[in-house]
């Protein structure tokens, strides 16, 4: 069980290592994809664009390096569903956007892929609490 | 504080504030961070008619949106099939043509995903996007 989760951590870590370093090189790129969806005012999104891919960098490093890893599990797994709710209200509202998960890269990435990659994420989250919740007990 | 998730995922948000303060700063007095930058491939409706016939219309919104309707003579192109439908924008197109890519609404950014595909993979030039897309265009044609 423990390199279960070992190698879940690494490849979700590596996943929001990618996803941060990506848009931390071009935050206005990311600010406008956020604006994009339509949610928040430019100025908003664009602390978003700061703050977000910094989260992102930091959760995977402590998945990856497993301290604060509970907290990290937590955060991650709030952040997938909460790019899951973006997509979904983006697409009910006729918003075609595209969802700038991964910076530039993501671009080609169609609505469904990207449902299955943040799904697939969740759910190694989901595992990661449950393998965590088992080793404290 | 009791919870240990919470004060972990606390201490988190607050060592990813670090580096975005620092960012930020770094990106200080950038026109950026107070309004969107403008698009250079932007243009619009009336530039468009300005080029007359030479322009090839690119619908980059979803199948279903495009069936229901679209601008006369738009091609679909967009990255749900983007290999299937991209050989009869490359046969239409032309070096004297000028392609404008659209999507639904001024909110939309399929457009502009498009355009830059276009503009990088296939490498086609003089490829555009019209910002305000298939609303902006109804709208005119309805006057």
């Amino acid at each position: 069980m423990r390199v279960v989760r070992l190698i879940l951590s690494f490849l979700v870590g590596a996943v929001f290592i990618y996803a941060g370093v990506l848009k931390t090189l071009d935050p206005l790129r990311f600010a406008s994809d956020i604006s994009n969806y339509a949610m928040i005012s430019w100025p908003l999104g664009v602390r978003v664009a700061f703050f977000l891919p910094w989260l992102e960098i930091i959760c995977g490093l402590a998945l990856i390096f497993q301290r604060l890893f509970a907290g990290a599990v937590a955060l991650t797994a709030v952040m997938i569903v909460a790019f899951l709710f973006a997509t979904i209200w983006a697409r009910a509202h006729g918003i075609d956007v595209s969802c700038g998960c991964f910076g530039t890269v993501s671009s080609n990435l169609t609505l469904t892929w990207h449902l299955v990659l943040n799904l697939s994420l969740l759910l190694a989250c989901g595992a990661l609490w449950w393998l965590q919740r088992r080793r404290v007990r | 504080m009791r919870s240990p998730v919470l004060r972990q995922a606390l201490l988190l948000v607050g060592l990813a504030f670090l580096p975005a303060i620092g960012q930020a700063l770094f990106f200080r007095g950038n026109p950026g961070l107070s309004s969107r930058p403008p698009d250079p491939f932007e243009v619009s409706l009336a530039q468009e008619k300005s080029w007359g016939a030479t322009v090839l219309w690119v619908d980059a919104r979803p199948e279903e949106e495009y069936e229901k309707g679209h601008i006369p003579g738009a091609l679909s192109l967009n990255e749900d099939d983007w290999n299937g439908l991209l050989p009869a924008v490359l046969a239409a197109w032309g070096p004297e043509r000028k392609i404008v890519v659209y999507c639904s609404r001024k909110s939309c950014n399929a457009s502009h995903g498009v355009a830059e595909r276009l503009r990088n993979e296939a490498g086609l030039k003089n490829v555009y996007v019209l910002p305000g897309g298939w609303e902006e265009w109804e709208e005119d044609a309805s006057r």
